[in-house]
């Protein structure tokens, strides 16, 4: 074996040993902490992107330069969830002229609004010698300020000129200085430059021969990593000071950041992209089988949880296994007809109590609901999810010639969904997958479709008892406790959290960057906002990699 | 009963696996001893049939529109408004126990639904539809032929309708002390005004337990009264006493109907509860809340005539009699239904806490 691979195998070996050093004594243990501290951080960077802005990172931008007045009412087309990923997705794929025609509404709303007689006063910086007639000093003013914000960095001189020169064309021909500054506005927020995000890069002084971003796209990469919007001013003026070139600066920068309340935006971005949320959006129940299940109640079901995770990781700080096992959440009207409880209007902080089956994520309505059937619940779905989801674990799509009929049609004498999906254990082709999924999924069968509570199942007990991986459980506590303690739990996040924030799918290549980060998540307890540190702060995010030959499955 | 016996059986191992907080499902509704219901559909409890021979024999009554024609016919003779249409809003308002020409048509059936309020089986009394004898509802009498109260009338489609739309309206019992809804003999029932919304379906045509109820105790004040009561065979009988409810119907303009004396008789269930509120009405505060409640179109298109309505409800009184011996109620009852929902009382506050607020800031 070659010296340099011998290395990389007991670095390996070495990280895997403080993982579960850590995973067994818990984050409290100080030689574990200090043992996943000294392990070195390992070379090499990630590809540089071209990434298609997302819609909720470009209101949220829009939102910012603007204020929260100017949101136009507009949906872009959906991202393809790549890797477990919608927004790795945005890397992928190309803008259709039906795209390109919502862009274009959009932008047109949006340079109406701002220059619309009620806010010009407040959004443009200078008024114009005369508003009937082209006015290039303040225009200039004017795009330049909010051509920098939406550019994400500073406009060129000869681009700068191009738009007041637009604007003072249009207003001539309309008479009127602020249709023509719309007119350039909407030029800017059509941009490929607005909404695309390209990565640029420049030698890197420290490490001759290699690269590394620039500080504006460092600065783009941090932004939509952390807040899920375009860089403010004082990230930008980081950028152009030269303050995100040292190690200093960008901790200061990253600090900033970690404690301003946009990091909630940012993560509820993240864990409603991770958890796949999106199939909220088309989301329906059969609501003759579920009259509870409302619209109302999956919007609040989607809520619900991000509200317990941002609680949970950013508000309190706490560790991120401890979703699987808590049993604070928070409740509303709509929600708690569900859970069979009184609630005030509004959101109110809840725990259940010591011995509800409600406990952890798994059990809440959002996982419950969306990984059911409109009119039943699903075994199936739900332990993919879990697998899949959660612990980053690939489930193989079902066989073509799959004989469905045993759980749509079943005989009378299966009255539980274990019986039911019995039948998959006993077909050979059917039961590979069905094993990986079934037993924790089965687990979940004390909650209907909708999420709602049962003990029986077509008056037959049903039995919840399983094993996830080796571990046993038989009450729905313990499945999350197993989970909680699954080795594969805090990796999947570190994983999608690395991908999400660097729009890359991993790969074999980010080995040892992950076992790094892994490490470092479990010396620090796995709380949220250190594992964002990490990644923001380390080589492999700031620095460039050249992009890989051929994709290699990462999942 | 042996009959009731196996049902009753299991619906109380039910409840008392739902007396645990933690445990969810229709057993959660019986929290801590208590559980409480919303209203959320009122009827005037009538024995309908299908082509209404046997109870109105000569058909309905006529309401204003028809006694008006044949009070003023168009036949040429100069009127003036004051002399006909105000003079007739006049006397809804201003009624009068004298013999009117207009004859008045009583229900005539020997059923009707209620409760026997004087436990008693008089000659006036009926047979619930169920066969229960010495039922006192003579309200049925007097509006039994008069179509706004019967399906598909008026006031048929729109009271419970309101009922459901303004919160105003938001009713709720409370029942505490429970330890069965199967058999239990001493319940307590508390009546409170409501804060909140119905809890729809999806399919928005049916109101679903498990919502939530905010208890109004500063302007539903006048709208709490307790009432004791046992349950037997899964049916819920109060004791009688004073009852008022929030009656808003058009225009926003409230009103409330007045029991002298009620009771309530419900089939109860974890999800539901289902019967009647039967007693004596106030006449007076029931004819007000009618011409308050209701508008002139609402009495026209239901053939309601208030003026004669009035003359029948005095004339079929039956109970609380004034000094001169004249009765001042009339008994009758509303066929209601009732949705399990979660009460939330609002937070007690201990008459020193203030004070002790006060003086934590002042040091």
């Amino acid at each position: 074996m070659p010296l340099l691979n011998r290395k990389r195998l007991c670095l390996a070996l070495g990280f895997t040993a403080a993982i579960a050093l850590a995973a067994c004594s818990g984050p409290t243990s100080e030689a574990a902490k200090s043992s996943a501290m000294a392990i070195k951080e390992p070379d090499g960077g990630t590809p540089k992107r071209l990434r298609l802005l997302t819609a909720d990172q470009y209101l949220n931008t829009l939102a910012y330069v603007f204020g929260p007045d100017v949101s136009p009412e507009t949906r872009f087309a959906p991202m393809t969830r790549t890797g477990g990923l919608l927004s790795v997705g945005t890397s992928l794929g190309g803008v259709t002229d039906a795209q390109m025609e919502q862009y274009q509404k959009t932008a047109s709303a949006v340079a109406t609004q701002v220059t619309n007689a009620g806010n010009r006063g407040t959004l443009v910086p200078c008024t114009p010698a005369d508003a009937k007639a082209a006015d290039p000093a303040c225009a200039a003013t004017f795009i330049a300020g909010v051509g920098r914000l939406l550019y994400r960095q500073p406009l060129t001189a000869a681009r700068s000129k191009e738009f007041v020169d637009e604007a003072g064309e249009a207003a001539v021909r309309l008479k009127d200085f602020y249709a023509g500054l719309g007119v350039a506005l909407e030029g800017m927020l059509l941009s490929p430059k607005v909404l695309l995000v390209t990565e640029t890069s420049e030698p890197d002084p420290k490490n001759p021969g290699r690269e590394r971003l620039d500080a504006y796209s460092y600065a783009t990469r941090l932004s939509l990593f952390l807040w899920n919007a375009a860089p403010d001013d004082a990230l930008l003026k980081a950028a152009e000071s030269g303050e995100l070139n040292t190690d200093q600066g960008r901790a200061k920068v990253v600090e900033r950041m970690l404690t301003s309340p946009r990091l909630e935006a940012g993560m509820r971005a993240f864990f409603d992209d991770m958890f796949a949320f999106d199939d909220f959006n088309n989301l329906a129940k059969d609501n003759s089988i579920y009259p509870v299940f409302t619209g109302v109640t999956a919007a609040d079901a989607r809520e619900q949880t991000l509200r317990t995770v941002i609680d949970q990781l950013i508000t309190k700080k706490k560790d991120y296994r401890d979703l699987f096992t808590t049993r604070e959440t928070f409740i509303s009207p709509s929600l708690a007809a569900l859970y069979r409880l009184p609630a005030s209007p509004g959101w109110t902080p809840y725990e259940f109590p010591a011995d509800s089956p409600r406990v952890g994520l798994l059990t809440q309505v959002s996982f419950l609901s969306v990984h059911s059937h409109p009119g039943r619940s699903s075994a199936t779905l739900r332990g993919k999810a879990l697998r899949e989801i959660l612990l980053c674990q690939t489930v193989p799509r079902p066989p073509a010639n799959v004989d469905f009929s045993a759980v749509e049609n079943p005989p009378p004498n299966l009255k539980t969904a274990r019986q039911r999906v019995g039948a998959h254990l006993s077909t050979p082709v059917c039961a590979g997958c069905h094993k990986i999924t079934d037993p924790m999924g089965l687990a979940l069968e004390n909650f209907d479709g909708a999420g709602q509570y049962r003990d029986q199942d077509n008056g037959a007990p049903i039995d919840i008892t399983g094993v996830l991986d080796g571990k046993e459980f038989s009450t729905v506590a313990q499945l999350g406790t197993v989970l909680h303690d699954h080795p594969q739990l805090p990796s999947c996040l570190v994983k999608r959290v690395f991908s999400y924030g660097t729009g890359s799918l991993t790969t074999a290549k980010d080995k040892d960057i992950l076992a790094y980060l892994d490490a470092r998540f479990a010396a620090n307890g796995y709380r949220l906002p250190d594992l964002l540190r990490t990644i923001a702060l380390s080589r492999a995010f700031s620095e460039v990699a050249p992009p890989p030959v051929k994709t290699a499955a990462a999942n | 009963m042996k009959k009731y016996l196996a049902p009753a059986v299991a619906l109380a191992a039910t409840l008392a696996a739902g007396s645990s907080s933690a445990i969810e499902g229709p057993a959660a509704a019986l929290q801590n001893r208590t559980i409480a219901y919303v209203l959320s559909s009122e009827y005037y409890a009538l024995y309908q049939t299908k082509d209404a021979k046997a109870e109105c024999p000569t058909g309905f009554n006529d309401g204003p529109r028809e006694q008006f024609k044949m009070l003023f016919p168009d036949d040429g003779t100069k009127r003036t408004v004051v002399d006909t249409q105000l003079a007739r809003e006049a006397e809804v308002w201003f009624p009068t126990l004298k013999p009117e020409a207009f004859p008045f048509k009583e229900a005539q059936s020997k059923i009707a639904p209620g409760a026997n309020l004087d436990g008693k089986v008089g000659p006036n009394d009926f047979t619930s539809p169920t066969g229960e004898p010495g039922i006192d509802n003579q309200l049925y009498r007097a509006i039994g032929c008069i179509y706004n109260y019967r399906d598909g009338g008026e006031l048929w489609i729109i009271t419970t309708k309101w009922r459901q739309q303004h919160n105003f309206n938001r009713t709720i019992i409370e029942l505490t002390d429970v330890d069965s809804l199967v058999n239990d003999d001493d319940v307590t029932v508390t009546t409170y005004r409501g804060l909140d919304k119905l809890m729809a379906g999806a399919t928005g045509a049916e109101f679903l337990p498990g919502g939530s109820q905010r208890v109004d105790t500063r302007w539903g004040k006048e709208f709490i009264y307790k009432f004791h009561g046992k349950i037997v065979n899964g049916e819920l009988i109060t004791e009688q006493g004073e009852l008022v409810l929030p009656e808003m119907a058009a225009f926003e303009d409230p009103s409330v109907l007045p029991y002298r004396s009620a009771m309530f008789k419900l089939k109860l269930t974890p999800e539901k509860a289902e019967g009647v509120i039967a007693g004596y009405f106030d006449i007076e505060g029931w004819y007000r809340q009618l011409n308050q409640g209701w508008a002139t179109h609402h009495q026209s298109y239901g053939q309601e005539s208030a003026p004669s309505l009035y003359r029948a409800l005095y004339r079929l009184a039956d109970a609380f009699p004034d000094k001169t011996g004249k009765n001042t109620a009339i008994s009758g009852a509303l066929d209601v239904k009732f949705t399990q929902v979660f009460v939330q009382h609002p937070p007690q506050e201990t008459s020193e806490a203030p004070a002790k607020k006060l003086i934590q800031v002042a040091h």
